[in-house]
């Protein structure tokens, strides 16, 4: 059996290609290392999904190394050392199932960072291949076919956009927004209604949100939440057109001749047992430090340094989102606006965000690209809230005084976070290869990152932060704090394979197509030169189904 | 106690030996951690020894956090040369911080803790937070759908 096209990971950006090409009529297998966990097999078992590795593999079986610098000199320490997962969710659908999805487009400007703010220095910033024009009807596309529910408001830094309004109302707020609305506007700060991947009515075969206060980490239950399992594996299986192989675990590419991908070298993760996978095209979305780390892995004699590697640029320019989070204590005694049992309400969303900041050009403080903030409560696991609360100058607290400090934390606040998300500027000291000595159980060598931050990150991060805290105050908030770190948040990691129109500096062209490889593309989030300041993953689809149709025309003509 | 059923189900490897040895000294950290009277429930209703146990022999545990929660129970021995099960609770309260000065000893402690946590706050299926009485006591409840296995056993 050869298939039109060979898919390695089914996570957000592995299902948009399945999708398309699948209802193309393209005869497709979808090869994802993890087990399927139907929407009905869904829980919220904080044990199971938030405290141990049960969705990800366990870091003595799979790991990468982390370099990190001590004393002038690079020194790797090992996952299963520091407990430090760079897995994001190992399923049928990926960690899409996991996403709290909240959704933005990028900018425009984004698409030339370089052009509209210069050469930063230490920094590789480029411009893309592309503009927001081609991006534009894949980010509506994905609005539609992922189901992205909001309320289009006109803000100088919201992207324009080519359909009036989103295709489906947000879902339920909590009665903080009126308190959080208030005092932003109090301090002339504009909060926006954010958009989320996640079904606020009926759509077909999946239902309506049923806020179940559990969502970010955890499988949605009803189908509203838009993970590629949900919104597109689901349609694409029922084409007929799709295989999905579950516990498939692709060792490497093996390319036959110079300039061709034969076919995928596959484990079996439950027998043990490999097999080869034939296709015409290959498409690798296996998350960006991984889909580098294959491609590193597949080098043979005709790509000595790696399939799709003659610019040496593979695995180079890894980045993340920059930022951090900020939290306040609204109690209460001091609750402002509302009332204590309507903040009390669980399940509901926050919904809010801002942009104000994403660009920035003030008389003193100059002019250099900024970020946005997305507003949450607290994560509501109960294991962890309870944990975080136990300390207290450094020691423990336990006994009557734990059961004080843990009921009235619980019953008498509730808090409410902010996370910022700003450029992770593309870095020489930011990037993954390949260990040297560390291998995976199926005996791959497995990746290295280095994970170093450009200081202007922080510097944002930490304007944006302060800002954010204004508005905590401004609610009457308590105990507010923010953490703005050079530390990566690993799951909103994209780079790694740059697309760009010269193959001497970039992996992929404009179509996420290899230079080298003509049937070997990279749909997942490589491909971004620089990340802009939102979580990927609206970006990730919209890109997907974008290189999805170039793919088609590929096939069409033979 | 809880342990009987397991140590009658196979015979005793290594680690079922040791923790054996040290599981009154773990439940008696527990209790103090958790006694009775408080807002909490207590440990002794909470089934929270047997919980960690079973906690730390499930294949997804960290089989160094394993070794260290059973080391630190002997190293507690050690200390109070054999003495902690049957001290007083102002003893053990003076026993413990004193073993919490130390790096070593202040990490094992929130281990424990921490593992002690996640009986009384998780699922009921895994066999502590009985009756959901350590999410009756928060106002805080597990949502919903609730697991019918334990780990994503499906």
């Amino acid at each position: 059996m050869k298939y039109d096209v060979v898919i390695v990971g089914s996570g957000a950006s592995g299902g948009a290609v399945a999708y398309t090409l699948c209802k193309a009529g393209y005869k497709v297998a979808v090869l994802e290392k993890g087990r399927l966990i139907k929407r009905e097999e869904f829980s919220k078992d904080e044990l199971a999904y938030a405290r141990r590795d049960i969705v990800t593999p366990s870091l003595f079986d799979e790991y990468h190394t982390i370099e990190e610098k001590v004393d002038g000199k690079w020194m790797a320490t090992p996952t299963y050392e520091s407990g430090w997962s760079f897995w994001n969710g190992n399923i049928v659908g990926g960690s899409s199932n996991l996403m709290s999805g909240m959704f933005h487009r990028m900018h425009p400007d984004d698409f030339r960072l370089k052009s509209k703010y210069g050469e930063i220095e230490g920094a590789n910033v480029v411009d893309w291949p592309i503009s927001y024009s081609d991006l534009e009807p894949y980010y509506t596309l994905a609005e539609e076919l992922v189901g992205i529910s909001g309320k289009y408001e006109k803000h100088p830094f919201e992207p324009p956009r080519s359909t009036p309004d989103f295709p489906q109302p947000p879902t339920k707020e909590n009665a903080v927004v009126k308190l959080l609305d208030k005092s932003c506007k109090a301090l002339d700060i504009v909060p926006l209604v954010t958009p989320r991947a996640v079904l606020s009515q009926d759509k077909g075969y999946r239902n309506a949100c049923y806020y179940s206060n559990f969502c970010g980490s955890y499988g949605c239950s009803s189908g509203a939440k838009g993970s590629s399992r949900e919104a597109l594996l689901k349609p694409a299986l029922a084409t007929g057109n799709l295989t999905l192989m579950s516990n498939s675990y692709v060792k490497y590419l093996h390319t036959g001749k110079k300039d061709k991908v034969e076919y995928a070298v596959v484990v079996d993760t439950i027998t043990g047992k490999e097999k080869k996978i034939f296709g015409k095209m290959f498409v690798v979305a296996a998350q960006a430090h991984e889909s580098a780390r294959l491609l590193l892995n597949s080098a043979n004699r005709y790509h000595p340094d790696g399939l799709a590697n003659s610019s040496g640029e593979l695995g180079k320019n890894l980045i993340f989102s920059a930022g951090g989070s900020g939290q306040g204590e609204l109690h209460e005694e001091s609750l402002k606006e509302i009332k204590f049992e309507a903040l009390m309400e669980t399940g509901l969303f926050v919904n809010r965000s801002i942009l104000d900041w994403y660009f920035i050009d003030h008389w003193w403080d100059g002019k250099f690209k900024g970020g946005s903030v997305e507003f949450m409560f607290e994560h509501q696991n109960i294991i962890s809230r309870a944990h975080k609360n136990n300390e207290e100058d450094g020691r423990l607290v336990w006994g009557k005084a734990l059961g004080e400090k843990l009921v009235k934390r619980f019953t008498q606040s509730k808090s409410i976070r902010f996370e910022i998300f700003n450029d992770w500027l593309p870095n020489d000291d930011c990037f993954v290869s390949l260990d040297e000595t560390h291998k995976d159980k199926y005996g791959m060598p497995v990746g290295k990152l280095r994970l170093e931050a450009h200081p202007q990150d922080l510097k944002v991060g930490k304007y944006i932060a302060k800002k954010c805290e204004k508005i905590f105050e401004e609610m009457g908030a308590q105990n507010i704090y923010s953490s703005i770190s050079s530390s990566p948040p690993q799951n909103l990691v994209a780079g790694g394979c740059r697309f760009g129109n010269d193959p001497k500096t970039s992996v992929l062209n404009k179509y996420c197509q290899s230079h080298d490889v003509p049937n070997l593309f990279v749909a997942d989030a490589s491909f971004m030169p620089t990340g802009g300041s939102v979580p990927y993953t609206w970006t990730i689809y919209a890109n997907a189904f974008r290189i999805s149709d170039y793919i088609v025309e590929q096939l069409q003509q033979g | 106690m809880g342990l009987i059923p397991y140590i009658e189900a196979k015979e005793l490897s290594a680690f079922d030996n040791v923790f054996q040895k040290i599981e009154p000294t773990i439940e008696a950290v527990q209790k103090h951690m958790f006694p009775d009277g408080s807002k909490l429930p207590s440990a002794l209703s909470m089934n929270v020894t047997q919980f960690l146990f079973e906690t730390i022999t499930h294949k997804s545990y960290d089989k160094d956090i394993r070794a260290f929660v059973l080391e630190g129970a002997e190293e507690l021995i050690k200390r109070e040369k054999g003495r902690f099960v049957s001290m007083t609770d102002r003893e053990k309260e003076k026993a413990l911080r004193a073993y919490e000065e130390t790096n070593y000893g202040s990490n094992w402690l929130s281990r424990i803790m921490t593992l002690t946590m996640e009986g009384i706050f998780s699922d009921p299926v895994y066999g502590s937070n009985t009756k959901e009485a350590g999410w009756k006591a928060l106002h805080a409840y597990g949502g919903l759908p609730r697991p019918k296995t334990r780990y994503i056993e499906l």
